[in-house]
């Protein structure tokens, strides 16, 4: 009978551990914001569903027809992943290793090239991703400079510093546009460094519902550049997720209060003692 | 040179505290923003991860958060307990080992941003005059009392609960639980302007309930280190944690036997720690799960050889009866300092 009740507990907490990590959103933060309908742009968007398997992602293209996606370790590893049944399936390529990672897939014809990026991070001590930033990856890229660290994302009202380059080189006076799944549409220009400075409107609702991690909100954004050349267009898209400001959801004067209430408690330490040991 | 910059331990653990200080809440500023997983994410002190800014991690934070993620959600998919889990944990551990190897528990009383913070709030209250609380017999409650309840936070807060939380027993607002009440979350994150961490998460019980806990601590914090010497340290889960390696360590505190042991008591005197036990006891139980190595019981201990700061078979610094005297002519045991006078020129002149 007891090891009944056992079993029934145990499914029990399992059942609700997965209802609970359903809405946790994968170790690994990136555009999983649904469908694309809100952009032309193209985008890699991670499948839902994941959880629990941390060394591995699926990773699906949108608004090109890539046939694979490649990604790209902080330690020089790079592999590509076959696109089957609208997705691929990626791990971390050898030497397998390290938190940040490079995604990207292409497309091309001999007029056209389209490179759909974004990052994941698996979650696992390693390298900063200073070289694997640094790496040209393609003609065309938009390069996070810096990439958000552990605890951090990109989020509403800040401002967030991307470099265009081509062939490797900055690009200045580049425009590129921003996207997000909220309705924003705005344009950036590169500075002599190639550097475009995004800010991140503040586009979500008031009260706006968590479905990322740690039960907090999330939308996609899509930034993107086009060139042409003699031979070639090329349109370069990096996509990824940001959040609200971090005080939305959040009460500083309950916070002040608690901590004026703390203080409060420790106020009669500060009294002089009328017995006991002479200071 | 260095005898004139740091002409006694305490100033020379103070110029420590401040570029540690300076490392763990700012330390991206020099080498980029990604310092802090080139440091480690496994420091033996309460350097914040919600600290954009910072040059490294404390081992609390991997710990709950392998606990959380990984063991407990491995467990409820009903894997074995394989490499692939344990492994993180134990690498966690392994590279908190590695700093811990070097200097043990003096990251509390040497690095901890914590730690240099109620230092800091110490010292103005003595500089103020305000009278100093002791946790001891006859006054606020026995040390020894208060020691059990940063083993209660360890277990709880770091092991059980983020473990529980993975298993989907406990909400999913707990599962990283002591980094929600960790005081040095709030104050290095003010350090930088950041005042999110202030803010109190609203919608969610629990996270409000454990934001609330952990401002109302700082502020406790904050107001009673005037009276008391570093107040959450007593209760620090941290120090647990180290203490649990402590005798691994080549970094430790040695006293040996010397007559007035016991009697003079001025070595628990100027235990920021008030451990009784430096006065009253020698050898290993001198060396008490609470000393942070600050070695300001070996600065004031007035017996030349009595208490010593040694690394493996080296004395790193020793007391003695000429640096005693020196000692508590500008600073009494209990952190008193000699007050600021202001003197016209014309009676300075004289005087």
């Amino acid at each position: 009978m007891h090891w009944k009740i056992l079993v029934l507990a145990l499914s029990t907490a399992s059942f609700a551990a997965a209802a609970q990590h359903e809405g946790h959103g994968p170790r690994g933060r990136a555009a999983d914001a649904g469908v694309s309908a809100w952009t032309a742009q193209p985008m890699l968007l991670p499948v839902p569903g994941g959880r629990g398997e941390r060394s591995a992602v699926q990773v699906r293209p949108v608004g090109l027809p890539a046939a694979e996606v490649r990604i790209a370790g902080p330690l020089g590893g790079e592999q590509a992943f076959p696109v089957e049944a609208g997705a691929a399936r990626l791990r971390s390529p050898a030497p397998e290793s390290g938190n940040y990672h490079w995604v990207s897939a292409r497309f091309e014809t001999p007029a056209h090239v389209a490179v759909a990026s974004t990052v994941w991070y698996f979650g696992n001590p390693g390298p900063a991703p200073v070289d694997l930033l640094r790496r040209p990856k393609s003609e065309l890229e938009i390069v996070p400079d810096p990439l958000p660290r552990e605890h951090g994302s990109y989020r509403e009202s800040e401002k967030w510093r991307f470099v265009v380059r081509a062939n490797g080189q900055p690009l200045a006076g580049q425009v590129v546009r921003l996207e997000t799944e909220l309705g924003t549409r705005t344009n950036f220009i590169t500075d002599a460094d190639g550097v475009a400075t995004v800010l991140f409107p503040r586009d979500f609702a008031p009260d706006a519902d968590g479905e990322g991690g740690h039960g907090r909100p999330k939308a996609g954004f899509v930034l993107s550049t086009e060139r042409q050349t003699a031979e070639r267009h090329y349109v370069t898209a990096f996509n990824y997720t940001y959040g609200p400001d971090g005080e939305r959801g959040r009460s500083l004067g309950w916070g002040a209060a608690f901590g004026l209430a703390g203080m409060l408690a420790a106020a009669p330490l500060l009294r002089r003692r009328r017995h006991g040991k002479e200071q | 040179m260095l005898k004139t910059l740091f002409p006694t331990l305490s100033r020379l653990r103070l110029a420590v505290q401040l570029v540690m200080l300076f490392v763990t809440v700012y330390g991206s500023v020099l080498v980029g923003s990604y310092m802090a997983g080139k440091i480690s994410n496994a420091l033996p002190a309460l350097s914040c991860a919600y600290d954009q800014m910072n040059g490294g991690y404390c081992v609390l934070i991997p710990t709950q958060h392998i606990l959380h993620h990984r063991i407990g959600e491995a467990m409820v998919r009903a894997q074995q307990l394989t490499f692939s889990m344990v492994l993180p944990l134990l690498f966690s551990f392994a590279t908190f080992f590695a700093f811990f190897f070097v200097i043990g528990k003096a990251f509390c009383g040497w690095v901890c941003p914590l730690g240099t913070l109620q230092e800091t709030v110490g010292r103005v209250g003595r500089r103020f005059g305000i009278g100093l609380r002791r946790l001891e017999d006859g006054d606020l409650v026995a040390a020894r009392r208060v020691r059990p309840l940063k083993w209660l936070l360890l277990l709880g807060l770091v092991f059980v609960l983020p473990l529980l939380t993975g298993l989907g027993v406990t909400p999913h607002a707990l599962g990283n639980p002591y980094c929600d009440i960790c005081p040095s979350r709030v104050a290095t994150t003010l350090l930088t302007g950041n005042t999110e961490q202030l803010a109190l998460r609203v919608g969610d019980s629990w996270s409000f309930a454990l934001g609330a806990f952990g401002d109302a601590l700082i502020g406790f914090m904050i107001v009673g280190g005037l009276a008391i010497r570093q107040p959450f340290c007593r209760i620090c889960p941290l120090l647990a944690f180290n203490s649990l390696f402590q005798r691994l360590s080549p970094l430790r505190l040695a006293k040996t036997r010397h007559d007035n042991c016991g009697q003079c008591r001025i070595c628990s005197e100027a235990c920021p720690m008030d451990i009784e036990e430096i006065s009253t006891q020698d050898g290993r139980k001198a060396y008490t799960e609470d000393c942070t190595l600050c070695g300001r019981c070996a600065e004031y201990c007035p017996q030349d050889g009595t208490i010593r700061l040694k690394w493996g078979p080296w004395t790193l610094f020793s007391s003695r009866r000429d640096y005693y005297k020196d000692k508590v002519r500008g600073e009494l045991p209990d952190g008193t300092v000699k007050p600021v006078r202001f003197v016209r020129r014309g009676e300075a002149g004289n005087a």
